[in-house]
């Protein structure tokens, strides 16, 4: 069972080498499509920008640029539905982007794209995935760009709820409103609550796996995933921040799985066969204890045809082949008989 | 014949001159003061634009107020304690500033020594695989030797 599993994971990580010019693309061609199809599920207001060629066109465009252009696509996507609701808060939305920008998001470094990835894993309510994997595979610091993508998610859906009471054109009512979305935004608990938690989260995630004890990568992604439930179970009996515990634990068991077939292959480990060494220099007394990676090789399977095309006979053999014939040593009709048969 | 060991160094510098290689060149370039210096300023910028964005939003937060209050408002207080406001922030983001961008000019080094280090291999390693280099280096130092 383990040698199959092993044995398709092989394969997989070989085709991906193998297609890298054509999987690559078509990959971040899905993850556009899916960013833009999300943001018009959830805050879709302008029609062209919704239509299936605008959503495709766009998502090809964020398939040959880099992921900083995507992540740009997608705040303008986002800000020219917001605009079409309520100009308004569209300016409010994209001041408010700036500010993020200007003190948080360009700290962010090489980890940009998670800014956008929060929000979009929200709307598939598996957002617990993203801390999971910067847990495994990076620094706490990672928790800026994390925070930058709650805040937006958070942003986003305040604005769809004051969107909705929307329909002020005196000043007196802009201005209303306006305060009231400030308000909301600064009394909202789930942003304070979400980065907290998804903080604590990469913080122990990280610490679990500098230990040296086997199945690390595994046991710190549950840890992360029950320190995630408690999170919020706790911070909702806190704070009553009204969130849906079934969807919750079920996104965190989802995310869970996501973050295990990630580390599946990113690095699977053969705790069986650990070496464990010890040994001097001058200045320091090593011990060291070195696990192997599981390297298998897969037999290729090669398919040999074994009847030959005569369509294609070279000049020489079928030469050959009639002089055989003539020979007299083999019966011509015969052979003649099943070519006609075969045509 | 293809050396597979020359191959292998190889990819493994194109590999890292066509990703994190370019960001560590751009670096280098710079001295680590200059470098920080550069940055630090660029976040006293994007901060002080950010607060006024911020004190922006505040001031038509609180426009009613602010009209109403316009003749008997304590200006003075007010500006020290959004001056004041601004310093300390600013002044905890250059000092966190200072010190990542100087981690991340050291880290970058770093990785550029190693760089150099495997370039270094490769060509003690051309000049293994013919002499050619060795005969045109001795050349070159029997050309400079009769200069001085």
């Amino acid at each position: 069972m383990i040698v199959t599993i092993l044995e398709i994971r092989a394969q997989i990580l070989r085709f991906i080498q193998k297609f890298q010019l054509v999987v690559e693309p078509v990959v971040k061609f899905i993850i556009a499509f899916a960013v833009f199809r999300c943001i018009n599920n959830a805050i879709g207001h302008q029609e062209q920008l919704m239509s299936l060629p605008a959503e495709l066109l766009l998502s090809l465009l964020g398939t040959f640029t880099p992921a900083i252009i995507l992540t740009l696509l997608a705040a303008v996507v986002s800000l020219v539905h917001v605009y079409v609701a309520s100009p308004l808060l569209a300016i409010l939305v994209a001041v408010l982007m700036v500010i993020l920008y200007c003190f948080i998001a360009r700290f962010s470094g090489k980890y940009g794209y998670v800014v956008l990835a929060i929000p979009i894993l929200f709307l598939l309510k598996i957002p617990y995935v993203v801390p999971m994997i910067l847990g495994l595979v990076a620094t706490p610091m990672t928790v800026i760009p994390v925070a930058c993508g709650v805040i937006v998610y958070r942003m986003f859906e305040v604005i769809g709820s004051a969107a909705l009471v929307e329909g002020a054109t005196a000043i007196e009512d802009i201005l209303l409103l306006y305060i009231d979305v400030i308000d909301r935004l600064l009394a909202d608990k789930l942003m304070i609550v979400n980065i907290g938690v998804f903080f604590v989260m990469i913080l122990v995630m990280y610490l679990m796996r500098k230990l040296s004890i086997e199945y690390v990568f595994e046991i710190s992604i549950a840890v992360g995933a029950i320190v995630c439930i408690l999170g919020f179970l706790i911070t909702d009996v806190i704070l009553h921040t009204q969130i849906n515990i079934t969807s919750m634990v079920f996104g965190t068991v989802g995310s869970m799985l996501i973050a295990l077939v990630f580390q599946f292959f990113r690095l699977a480990l053969d705790y069986s066969a650990v070496e464990r060494v010890q040994f001097e220099d001058d200045d320091y007394y090593y011990y060291v204890k070195a696990v192997p990676k599981i390297h298998l090789t897969v037999p290729e399977r090669s398919v040999k045809k074994i009847s030959t095309n005569k369509g294609t006979e070279p000049e020489e053999q079928k030469a050959e082949r009639l002089a055989f014939l003539q020979s007299g040593l083999y019966s011509e009709t015969e052979e003649q008989e099943e070519e006609d048969g075969e045509l | 014949m293809l050396n597979n060991r020359k191959v292998r160094l190889m990819t493994r510098l194109a590999m890292y001159e066509q990703t994190e290689g370019k960001e560590d060149v751009r670096l280098s370039k710079y001295f680590q003061t200059d470098y920080v210096r550069v940055n630090v300023l660029k976040t006293v910028v994007s901060i002080t634009f950010g607060y006024l964005l911020i004190l922006l939003l505040l001031v038509v937060y609180h426009s009613e107020y602010l009209i109403r209050e316009a003749v008997t408002l304590d200006y003075r207080g007010m500006i020290l304690r959004y001056v004041g406001l601004y310093v300390i922030i600013l002044t905890v983001y250059c000092a966190l500033a200072m010190i990542g961008y100087m981690i991340k000019y050291r880290k970058s080094r770093k990785k550029l020594a190693k760089y150099f280090r495997m370039l270094r291999r490769l060509r003690s390693m051309y000049r293994e695989e013919d002499g050619e280099l060795t005969d045109l280096e001795e050349e070159n130092v029997s050309y400079d030797s009769d200069n001085t």
